[in-house]
């Protein structure tokens, strides 16, 4: 399979596992979404050397994991290109920051191998709570929460409608390089002398479709709002997922949690 | 006199001066009429359908729907009247699934929703597709699309059905469907297309165009049994009057 039918085989994967009938599916998206931020929030707070009070924020990630039945292996292929770029961030903190700031039993770890590190924790966890919204909330339920948020409906529909035609960009994009291989035998991809023409008429292509598609839609009497499948009501299982989730969240970032415990064991 | 109809008078259209796509073009569709259009490439079918729908409102001459005259202030009101399927179904479909393209312009029409929940089934259930209802749209084949953009305009419950070469692409099995389905309906129909057996299974009335303007307009069974007349203006006969071998 071509990388780029591999693309869209993956884009079109998390739109049906993001369809499936699990109790993380059903919950309200504006629940998920807000939540999902406030982990974000919360995860990027933690200062640079506090890296104890950033490893029990993987409870969430974890935890959506196994109940949701969402699959970490699959997860980590799908986030193969995002998260070396997320860890490759902080590469140059141990060259800049020197100092001693703790041991780890005989080894003196500087604060630049330790700022390193939790600026990998912290990408790595933000990366994976955003794929776990996106593989339990479909994306006209996640546009319809940021419509809930008050966010711009032009911004909203600019992202619907990207995700909806990123499928068929992606299709011509591979019609195209196919056209172009079948007749360019014993070259391997494409000769820099035709990207230029290539991605002229992949945009050409893209400004007609776009134009058709507004004409569609005005003939259908949109008039720039998008309107999703009425009103979703809020449960008591939704307020329940969210309150505990912000408990939880606030009081992993407050109270040195994983100290406490080992205070615990250690007497 | 019906007031379910289209009277387009003396249109002229080009998108630049000296090139004219469109020259005086008159005609009267009147309600349950099924127009074709025919014509070699080029000869601005498609063109005139988007000017009936205001997609282009610089023509010259007049066009008027249902006594209402096209003009800027007018389009909402003219296109709650008019369903217009495209060619190519990827350029109608742009929800998610199914019931959400079939809905959305019922949505945004402002009904309520029991009223648009009505419109929808009753669509899907008109085109024979309600076992697509949650279908996301790119898992649908080429029939199947072409069967949910008619639905996604009958949703709008439409006095007058455009199709732009709606048999493109679809296999003799969905070509026959669409055929069946397009003779179900009572609406006012206009059709291009080059596929003249499909106009000639499907509208009792042609218009046959060449070099932008209206060189014959009549009865189906006349037009496209003249072979020298479809051959004089690049077309042939429809395959089904072939003399067989």
């Amino acid at each position: 399979m071509s990388k780029i039918n591999q693309a869209i085989y993956e884009i079109q994967s998390l739109d049906t596992l993001a369809n499936e009938n699990r109790w993380v599916n059903r919950l309200h998206p504006l629940v998920k979404l807000c939540v999902t931020i406030l982990y974000i929030g919360i995860t990027v707070s933690f200062p640079k050397y506090n890296l104890s009070g950033l490893l029990v924020m993987a409870v969430y990630p974890v935890i959506l994991f196994v109940i949701g039945e969402i699959s970490f292996k699959d997860s980590i292929r799908r986030l193969r290109l995002v998260l070396p770029v997320v860890c490759v961030v902080g590469i140059f903190n141990p060259l800049f920051d020197k100092n001693t700031v703790t041991y780890f039993g005989s080894l003196a770890v500087s604060g630049g191998v330790l700022s390193m590190i939790t600026l990998m924790l912290k990408g790595i966890f933000t990366v994976l709570a955003g794929y776990l919204l996106i593989a339990s909330t479909t994306i006209e339920k996640i546009c319809y929460a940021l419509r809930l948020l008050h966010l711009p409906k032009l911004f909203v529909t600019q992202i619907l409608l990207i995700y909806r035609y990123l499928s068929v960009l992606l299709a011509e994009a591979n019609r195209m390089t196919q056209a172009y291989a079948l007749r360019a035998p014993g070259q391997k991809g494409v000769h820099f002398k035709v990207w230029g023409s290539l991605v002229g008429q992949l945009l050409l292509r893209s400004m007609d479709r776009a134009e058709e598609l507004y004409e569609s839609m005005c003939l259908r009497g949109y008039q720039g709002e998008f309107y999703y499948g009425g009103r979703i009501k809020l449960g008591a299982a939704d307020m329940v997922y969210l309150l505990a989730w912000t408990g939880i969240f606030l009081a992993l970032r407050i109270f040195p949690v994983l100290e406490v415990i080992g205070g615990i064991f250690v007497g | 006199m019906s007031h379910i109809h289209i009277e387009v008078e003396h249109l002229n259209f080009s998108y630049e001066k000296k090139q004219p796509i469109l020259r005086d073009i008159s005609f009267f569709a009147g309600e349950q009429e099924s127009v074709g259009i025919i014509g070699a490439n080029g000869v601005g079918k498609s063109t005139l359908l988007k000017l009936l729908v205001g997609l282009n409102l610089n023509f010259e001459g007049s066009v008027r729907v249902e006594e209402i005259p096209l003009e800027k202030q007018t389009l909402a009101k003219i296109r709650e009247k008019m369903g217009y399927v495209f060619q190519d179904a990827d350029s109608q479909l742009f929800m998610p699934n199914v019931y959400e393209d079939v809905a959305f312009a019922p949505r945004n029409y402002g009904l309520p929703e029991e009223e648009v929940k009505r419109r929808t089934e009753a669509a899907l259930a008109a085109v024979r597709i309600e076992h697509l209802r949650e279908k996301p749209i790119y898992k649908l084949s080429g029939g199947e699309k072409k069967m949910v953009s008619i639905a996604t305009i009958l949703s709008m419950t439409p006095d007058i059905i455009l199709m732009d070469e709606p048999s493109v692409a679809l296999d003799p099995k969905n070509r026959r469907n669409l055929i069946k389905l397009l003779n179900e309906f009572s609406h006012l129909k206009i059709i291009a297309s080059h596929d003249l057996d499909f106009i000639w299974d499907t509208c009792q009335r042609t218009i046959l165009m060449a070099e932008g303007k209206i060189i014959r307009d009549g009865r189906t069974e006349e037009i496209l049994r003249d072979k020298e007349l479809l051959e004089a203006y690049g077309l042939e006969l429809p395959l089904s009057l072939f003399e067989k071998r």
